[in-house]
């Protein structure tokens, strides 16, 4: 590599998070005036990477040199002075403002008297805004934009810093095939200025469209940096997903009971989104003693899944639900549970725990009424009830009235799922039950799954992890962009076929977009 | 409030925090005590315990609906004006019921009494359902929906006052005289308000930690979201707690009628909402929602009512002037003591660049101030210098530090 060509250079940059090692010696070149795919699995740490670089983070170990000189950024201002900006998957605009005062936000150009300079920054705002074929007015509410129009004006901003080094973490995500277009001729155009581009996708044929080299990253670590000309779709899936299945424990072969729960061409609406739709003619059943792993990328649909199952999802849906043969329609949780359906959220901080409350109660707090006699909560009744739950489940804690916070997140979650087991459910919805938890607890909850499945109950399990879903599965389902795009038993199965078939979604993207 | 001390509620009757303000309160006794020139605590000890019990039950009683709204994660603001209707209900409706004997000041009859305290409780019913159905139908934040009615429920009842003493005397009026014995009785027996505080504070205590609707009030305070998760109907909780708040509210009304032995709609009851939320904040309540305690709220309804009593002891001017003032002062002491841990360890600064630069003359001329008008303007000088001095050297001293 030719050193004078190097623009940034990250070396050995180490980041952990709280019982997780986000990137474990990464090092990256990235050249001037080159546009470089960053790909990997969700979890694999390209986000994260991309936040040391742009000052949100700072690396616990590691060098970060930019244009031959060592820097330490320690906000995004600091970052934004060596002239690199970041568009963030989440878009970083204030909605009730307008779209030039967004695009000067923090940076406001004032007159000589101090005041706003309202002219001029809407003037250069709208010249930004036609580099980049964006035809929306300045003085529009950026809140009532859409998705596509947001990102290019976070892509003004950036562009308004007169930034050298531009960071786009998954750009696509929200856009329409037509905006992507448009999205891939402003990146072009970029270029032709000379600005260096670091593209996060794993979307296969956008980065063999737009990249000069292809950067992967699995489970924090770099795993290879290949020109685009030596490498091919599959083999770059490969390097995503090929790590060690040392993980999985032995698989027994279980024996499916009757069908307890079905879908039938499931549509759940998404309104004022590009795509119309979370779910679009999902299909699938679950049968007593089976696991039913539903893959797919973030966004495709897999919480919404659940949630709409579970009568917690936030739209009206159509279709059938067919709960051992009969068809319905929760619309609160208390229903599902009623009717025997248990779900343990993805979000454990903000949609399981209480925070406030103590291990004890946290596990009885949906079975509490059975601790009742004379209509007050029995002590006792309680505490036998809660024991009894976590000794199956395996919770370490000091005592049942320790604070929850105090416990590992794998604890945590156990209590979690003690609770959900209280109630007795037929079926289980397990929302990406092992985010963030240790390794020997994932053990334990892949063991405690599969005992539970023995005893006849159905699991729906989802998981950004493959291996994960691999090992636990009986079948697979995966979803892209909302649609069902593959179905797997588990001999079939394969982490290469389910990337495939989970990135899929951008070449049957079509139908659903409105002319801008 | 460290997470820790907020397990279990109720496992032991008083957290660390509890014993504090428990402390306090004596303290503060015993300051009025000794510097009180009348002495009025060794002489008139009971005459004296007689007047805060009546002020504190009084205090606590709504104050115990609002701990029970804070905790479920809402705000209620409308308790004054809830104070207000209620007395005006109950007056208005012996009003209907008995209008000779009302005007001739005579006893109207148990009947019409039943009657009207019924009538009263109803009201703080539907207020609560009013509040629940803003904030869980319309989606409006308890804080605005609250708002609303705490300007709105004000002059619906003098509203009601003049329509009614027009119908049923003969000039219309602001307000209602009531002279019937029952409420005398209450008026004369200050016990009777102390023991009906008594009684609402063990069934809401019993509420809180004994009952599944308590667990699921904490629940739904502490993570809205993940309670609905779990198969809670939060709607309804919601619903108990803005009734609870408001029927609680309605209780009160009724002793301010007795106290007063009158409803006067325009003035009763006027902003006392604050001081049940600030007895429930300085008995650790925390705003947020699923913290919070009866014990906790009494004691800080207490530790209010023997403030503001030790202040218009000490400076025998009217209390009723200074009484916002300390409750301000006493909530701000109170809460920033209960953060002092998380300054330390967060490496926090009191009074950090040129905000607490600004910070330090503000404070130093408040307290000049205050203490000029409560004890002579050269006392209040040199105190209004102390504090301009004492805070420079925090500054300097923190700026030193960090």
């Amino acid at each position: 590599m030719d050193q004078h060509d190097t623009v940034v250079s990250m070396l050995g940059i180490t980041k952990q998070f709280p019982g997780v090692i986000a990137l474990d010696d990464v090092t990256l070149h990235v050249q001037a005036g080159e546009l470089l795919a960053i790909c990997g699995e969700n979890g694999a740490g390209k986000s994260t990477l991309m936040k040391i670089l742009s000052g949100v983070y700072l690396p616990d170990e590691g060098e970060l040199w930019v244009r031959g000189v060592p820097v330490r950024f320690k906000t995004t201002r600091d970052a934004e002075a060596a002239g690199i900006a970041i568009i963030h998957q989440e878009l970083n605009l204030v909605e009730d403002l307008s779209v030039s005062a967004n695009i000067f936000l923090g940076r406001e150009l004032r007159t000589s008297l101090g005041f706003l300079n309202e002219r001029q920054m809407i003037q250069r705002s709208q010249e930004l805004l036609d580099s980049l074929e964006c035809r929306i007015s300045p003085l529009s509410r950026t809140g009532g934009l859409r998705i596509g129009d947001q990102q290019l004006v976070e892509i003004a901003k950036a562009l308004s810093l007169d930034a050298s080094i531009v960071v786009m973490d998954e750009p696509t995500s929200a856009l329409t095939e037509s905006e992507s277009r448009r999205l891939e001729r402003v990146i072009g155009r970029l270029r032709s200025q000379g600005v260096t581009i670091i593209y996060i996708s794993h979307k296969m044929d956008e980065v063999f469209r737009l990249a000069d080299r292809i950067a992967v990253l699995r489970d924090g670590r770099m795993v290879r940096t290949e020109n685009r000309s030596a490498a091919s779709p599959q083999q770059v899936t490969g390097w995503m997903v090929g790590r060690d299945i040392s993980n999985a424990h032995a698989y027994t072969p279980r024996i499916p009971g009757e069908r307890v729960l079905e879908v039938h061409n499931l549509f759940v609406p998404w309104p004022g989104h590009a795509r119309g739709y979370r779910l679009s003619g999902v299909s699938l059943n679950v049968c007593r003693g089976e696991v039913l792993g539903i893959a797919g990328l973030m966004g495709a649909g897999r919480t919404e899944l659940l949630e709409t199952i579970f009568g917690a999802g936030p739209q009206k849906w159509s279709g059938e639900i067919l709960l051992r043969g009969r068809s319905v329609h929760f619309t609160h949780p208390q229903e599902a549970c009623d009717a025997g359906i248990a779900m343990v959220c993805e979000d454990r901080k903000r949609l399981g725990v209480f925070p406030n409350l103590t291990v004890g109660s946290n596990v009885s707090l949906c079975t509490l009424s059975r601790a009742v006699r004379g209509g007050l909560v029995r002590r006792r009744i309680e505490e036998a009830m809660v024991a009894q739950s976590i000794r199956d489940t395996g919770v370490k804690t000091s005592g049942l009235s320790s604070n929850i916070l105090g416990l590992s997140g794998g604890n945590q979650q156990k209590c979690i799922v003690s609770r959900w087991l209280l109630t007795q459910p037929e079926v289980l919805l397990l929302d990406d039950p092992t985010r963030g938890i240790d390794v020997g607890a994932k053990a334990e909850l892949y063991a405690l799954i599969n005992t539970l499945c023995r005893r006849g109950m159905a699991v729906l399990v989802t998981s950004s992890e493959l291996p994960e879903l691999l090992s636990l599965s009986d079948r697979i389902v995966v979803l892209s962009e909302g649609r069902v795009t593959a179905e797997f038993n588990r001999n079939e199965a394969s982490e290469q076929r389910i990337m495939e078939a989970a990135t899929l979604g951008a070449f049957n993207r079509t139908g659903h977009e409105l002319p801008n | 409030m460290s997470p820790s001390d907020s397990s279990f509620p109720g496992r032991s009757l008083l957290r660390s925090s509890e014993w504090a303000l428990v402390l306090a309160i004596i303290l503060a006794v015993a300051i009025t005590a000794l510097i009180d020139a009348n002495h009025s605590y060794y002489f008139k000890p009971l005459e004296s315990a007689r007047d805060i019990a009546r002020n504190t039950a009084l205090l606590g009683i709504f104050a115990l609906g609002a701990t029970v709204v804070i905790i479920a994660g809402g705000i209620d603001l409308s308790a004054g004006s809830m104070i207000a209707l209620s007395g005006t209900v109950c007056a208005a409706t012996m009003l209907a019921l008995a209008p000779a004997e009302m005007i001739g000041f005579k006893p109207v009859g148990p009947l019409a009494v039943v009657t009207a305290i019924g009538a009263s409780l109803t009201a703080g019913f539907l207020v609560g359902t009013l509040h629940a159905w803003l904030v869980t139908s319309i989606r409006l934040p308890p804080f605005i929906a609250t708002l609303a009615t705490l300007v709105g429920l004000r002059s619906f009842a003098r509203a009601l006052c003049e329509s009614t003493t027009a119908s049923f005397t003969p000039t219309k009026s602001a307000l209602i005289n009531v002279y019937d014995p029952f409420f005398k009785t209450v008026r004369d027996n200050v016990w009777i308000s102390v023991a009906v505080f008594g009684v609402l504070a063990l069934f809401t205590w019993i509420i809180l930690t004994r009952t599944v609707l308590g667990r699921h009030l904490y629940a739904l305070g502490g993570n809205e979201q993940a309670a609905r998760l779990s198969g809670i109907r939060t709607d309804n909780i919601k619903w108990f707690a803005y009734c609870y708040g408001a029927m609680t509210a309605a209780l009160a009304g009724l002793f301010y009628v007795a106290n007063e032995s009158v409803a006067a709609p325009v003035n009763q009851g006027r902003g006392h909402e604050l001081n049940a939320i600030a007895a429930a904040v300085v008995g650790g309540c925390s705003l947020s929602g699923g913290i919070g305690s009866v014990p906790g709220t009494i004691l800080g309804a207490i530790f209010l009512r023997v403030v503001i009593d030790a202040v218009s002891k000490i400076i025998k001017t009217g209390a009723d002037v200074y009484e916002g003032l300390i409750v301000g002062i006493v909530v701000v002491i109170a809460v920033t003591l209960g953060q002092l841990g998380h300054f330390a360890a967060g490496g926090r600064r009191l009074l950090p660049g040129s905000l607490g630069l600004c910070a330090i003359p503000t404070l130093s001329i408040f307290c000049g101030m205050i203490i000029s008008m409560t004890a002579g303007a050269r006392v209040g000088l040199a105190s209004g210098l102390a504090a301009l001095v004492l805070l420079g050297i925090l500054r300097v001293w923190e700026s030193r530090r960090f």
